[in-house]
């Protein structure tokens, strides 16, 4: 019997897995737009950040606005790569149920 | 690594990838607003020039719009995310409306230009951003706008002068305010439908 796959945690988490879905989707995103997208607190929001900062799933540039704070994020490469790994472990776990 | 969860929980991550790939990439982009405002700024353009200095009234309310633009655009955008699609779409307009202004106004000052060229070379680059635009967002009303403007190019050559005057007021009617409008109706339509929570 072929051995399953096990699922990367930094990426399982429900808001981390929506963060990196989200960002698959476009070129980079402000803080703000990801918070109104997953429907977050900015606490918990900044905290699953800084998980896919640290494992370097995520890049954040922060930088000034008409003198307001602004943080853009956009998915790195191994990021992707995670991400990707993360569906392919799910297919294989789910086999014909999806 | 962690233990593998249950089924329903695998489900249930499924599902979550595919909302949010889709909410990623559905449409959020405000640009209707846009339109209007230059079909606004053409119409006093047109009026200033002919009550008033032609060769001050268009460079002066070009300039104006495009800091407006400028300005507000700035502010809708700190809370968005980019697409490749929004920077290409971006990346038609912005030099559309540098060439513009570059050929325009020492056109104009030179005293180069009447009305029938201004109409035709105006009209032409007008609709070849909106079927640029257009074919890149598959979005059949712009396309639609773009062979008005291309119509307007031709009805520029001909004709009396008031006859291309009109030719180019109807043409920035529907291809700028009405468009503009419209184009805001389906943006509001998409936000509505656009919330998804993780």
């Amino acid at each position: 019997m072929p051995e399953l796959p096990e699922l990367n945690p930094v990426v399982h988490g429900k808001l981390r897995l929506a963060l990196l879905s989200l960002l698959a989707g476009v070129e980079n995103a402000d803080f703000s737009w990801l918070r109104d997208k997953t429907g977050s607190t900015d606490g918990n929001l900044g905290a699953q950040l800084l998980k896919l900062e640290e494992a370097g799933y995520v890049a954040v540039e922060k930088k000034f606005v008409q003198r307001k704070p602004q943080s853009i994020y956009r998915m790195t490469e191994p990021g992707r790569v995670a991400l990707f790994e993360y569906v392919q472990a799910l297919k294989q776990l789910l086999g014909d149920a999806i | 690594m962690a233990q593998n969860p249950n089924e329903m929980e695998l489900k249930d991550r499924v599902e979550l990838i595919e909302n949010m790939l889709a909410a990623g990439r559905r449409k959020t982009e405000k640009w209707g607003w846009t339109f209007v405002l230059w079909g606004v700024a053409y119409y006093v353009a047109i009026a200033w020039s002919a009550y008033g200095n032609p060769g001050v009234a268009w460079p002066v309310t070009m300039i104006s719009a495009g800091i407006l633009t400028g300005l507000v655009a700035s502010r809708i955008k700190r809370h968005e995310a980019q697409t490749t699609i929004s920077r290409a779409i971006s990346s038609i307009w912005i030099p559309m409306g540098i060439s513009l202004f570059l050929l325009m106004v020492p056109l104009s000052l030179t005293h180069r230009l009447d009305a029938h060229s201004s109409v035709a070379i105006v009209s032409a680059i007008i609709g070849t951003a909106n079927a640029t635009s257009g074919l890149i967002l598959k979005w059949k009303m712009q396309i639609a706008c773009a062979v008005v403007w291309w119509a307007a190019s031709v009805a520029g050559c001909f004709g009396t002068e008031s006859q291309t005057s009109i030719v180019f007021l109807v043409a920035i009617f529907f291809c700028q305010i009405v468009f503009g409008i419209y184009a805001m109706v389906c943006e509001s339509q998409h936000r509505q439908r656009g919330a998804v929570h993780a």
